[in-house]
């Protein structure tokens, strides 16, 4: 089963990734911030990420970057969420590291359909 | 090669107000412009004693580019926790700089008395952003009155981003007082999933506590 | 008599989502009976009438003490010779290796443990360097320990422990290091000698900053009793003493991610510490 780590402040937005994404057959789990995320994944590897943007003490930029500046955890996609909607933010999120830039709020086949597609789950 | 003691003399503690009284305000000022990172963290917590201090550690924030020394500062301002520390944290709201405005936010959740004067008009600011920060300090904000300005929120807010900031915030504190405004906003956003799962979410805590 | 208060499913997920953002600790389905039952003791101890106005008052109570007897409650503090043994396995597997590598000089390693409680710490420390660290025959290494109560840095020097304290030190550690005196174990003068015990408030900017070029800081299961304001704080004070590369160890269930973003976190293979940035 494949993997997936939510990372987002906001509990309720946590419980709606993992419930979209567990009825999909995923297995998720959770981080509330940039650290603790790095943290997970530096004990764990997971198959993709779903990165909010505006967290405290380090951000989904902030993530992100670290991230890619690990070499000892995998490089696996990452899909950035984010309130902002321009240009600038989705450039930025980009230089960060990320493969997908999503505007909140998500719908649930938006978040499913890319899931799969960075996963390579096309039916 | 072994476990050794300490070589320097005893560690002493040097008496407070003797070292402050040592450092005054023009002394500490300079310091902040030192070019020795250290240096300055000391300056910004020496001068958190003073009260005076805040508009300088402000005017310093700006162009502070050592995360130690801006951490440092932070935490003083919320020390002072004046008009002139508020507004400054207030200010770095606006920032560009992702990383400032998420240590404000952190900086004011912590301030119950210091917010409360001005949340209301950041909760009814132009810019969207801030409104969402906004609600981001109501978070963990010890006050009162925090239900009743999420259901303003939710109640008037047309960002949808900033009602889905204050719903996550409601599922946590909301009572029956919620309700109304809570089955409204669904209507609101009919087509918006998220706002749907969060009110529903919201519901469910608050019927399920009431019994 | 039995209690009529109950915790309702979404009462349980409320609480563990507020817990687990202020605290980081965890608390799944398996946890539910025990945190029930604690719950349930502090809305009585507070003379709640039922987990909603017990929840709001822990929520925004202007003090926060409520949500420092609930974490003392929802956690056991108990203090032993080679607790959390993991990390010390790290400290000589791994991050003295680093540290040694690294330097330019042959000064001291310098190592802090705060607070130092009765001193299980410091001397646990002492006794690994000695045990397990071939890198002691080349280097010196300083061991300092604070705590904010000198009743307890009076004890810990005195250095007596009970069969419960050293139960989980090696059978040949405890006859090499301790000798059977009163009834409980009396540590040896070689290891006493290597301590150095002292007072800090480590909130007291003045009194901290004696502390200098620390190479490694053991802050473990203290943090967790702090609020936000108090940890940042702390944060800060440890990221002064300590010298550019030093490292971090905190307690198993704290994590810096609720503290502080100035120390970058590192894996070793026996445990997640936090180091100060190489560069300013």
């Amino acid at each position: 089963m494949k993997h997936i780590l939510v990372i987002d402040d906001a509990a309720t937005v946590r419980l709606y990734h993992r419930n979209i994404l567990e009825t999909a057959g995923y297995s998720v789990s959770e981080a509330i911030n940039g650290i603790e995320a790095l943290e997970k994944a530096l004990v764990k590897s997971y198959d993709l990420y779903v990165v909010d943007v505006n967290m405290p003490k380090l951000d989904g930029y902030g993530f992100l970057k670290e991230f890619r500046r690990h070499e000892d955890i995998t490089q696996a996609p990452a899909i950035m969420v984010s309130t902002e909607a321009g240009t600038h933010d989705k450039a930025l999120g980009y230089a960060a590291g990320a493969n997908l830039y999503l505007t909140k709020p998500i719908k649930p086949n938006e978040l499913l359909s890319y899931t799969r597609l960075l996963l390579g789950d096309v039916a | 090669m072994a476990i050794v003691k300490n070589q320097t003399p005893h560690i002493q503690c040097v008496n407070h107000d003797e070292r402050i009284a040592e450092r005054d305000f023009e002394g500490l000022v300079e310091e902040l412009n030192s070019d020795n990172p250290t240096e300055r963290r000391w300056a910004v917590r020496d001068l958190t004693k003073m009260p005076e201090a805040s508009s300088t550690l402000v005017a310093r924030l700006k162009f502070e580019d050592d995360a130690s020394v801006r951490a440092a500062i932070l935490n003083a301002l919320a020390y002072l926790g004046d008009n002139v520390a508020i507004a400054g944290l207030v200010s770095c709201l606006r920032s560009e700089d992702a990383a400032l405005r998420n240590e404000a936010i952190e900086v004011l959740k912590e301030a119950p008395e210091g917010v409360e004067p001005i949340i209301n008009n950041l909760l009814n600011d132009a810019d969207s952003d801030v409104r969402i920060f906004a609600v981001n300090i109501l978070e963990s904000l010890r006050h009162n009155n925090v239900e009743q300005w999420l259901i303003n929120v939710i109640e008037k807010d047309p960002h949808v981003n900033v009602c889905a900031t204050a719903l996550d915030l409601l599922s946590e504190v909301g009572t029956e007082h919620s309700i109304p405004a809570l089955k409204q906003l669904k209507i609101r956003f009919v087509s918006e999933p998220y706002i749907g799962f969060s009110v529903d979410l919201a519901l469910k805590r608050i019927e399920e506590g009431s019994h | 008599m039995s209690s009529t208060i109950t915790i309702s499913d979404e009462d349980f997920l409320k609480f563990k989502e507020y817990f687990y953002r202020k605290t980081g600790i965890i608390f799944d389905y398996s946890k539910r009976y025990f945190v029930d039952k604690r719950l349930i003791e502090r809305i009585e101890a507070t003379e709640s009438e039922n987990f909603r106005s017990y929840f709001n008052m822990l929520r925004f109570e202007a003090s926060g003490n409520e949500l420092q007897s609930l974490v003392n409650t929802m956690t056991v503090n108990e203090t032993y010779f080679f607790r959390e043994e993991y990390q010390f396995k790290c400290l000589v597997n791994s991050l003295l290796d680093e540290i040694t590598r690294k330097k330019t000089d042959k000064s001291p390693i310098r190592i802090w443990s705060v607070p130092s409680s009765s001193g299980e710490e410091p001397y646990s420390i002492a006794i690994y360097l000695l045990e397990h660290w071939a890198g002691i025959e080349e280097w010196d290494v300083e061991i300092m320990s604070s705590d904010i109560d000198t009743e307890i840095i009076a004890q810990a020097k005195q250095g007596h422990y009970s069969a419960r304290s050293v139960q989980h030190l090696p059978k040949t550690f405890l006859a090499k290091y301790f000798h059977y005196q009163d009834d409980g174990y009396q540590i040896c003068d070689e290891l006493r000698a290597a301590v150095e015990f002292s007072r800090v408030n480590i909130m007291e900017p003045s009194e901290v900053r004696a502390y200098r070029n620390m190479d490694i800081i053991f802050c473990r299961n203290l943090l967790i009793y702090f609020d936000d304001a108090a940890r940042r704080q702390v944060a800060e004070m440890f990221f002064d003493a300590m010298k550019a590369g030093g490292f971090v160890c905190l307690g198993h269930s704290e994590s810096m991610s609720r503290i502080s973003s100035l120390f970058r976190v590192r894996k070793f293979p026996e445990a997640i510490v936090y180091q100060k940035p190489w560069e300013a």
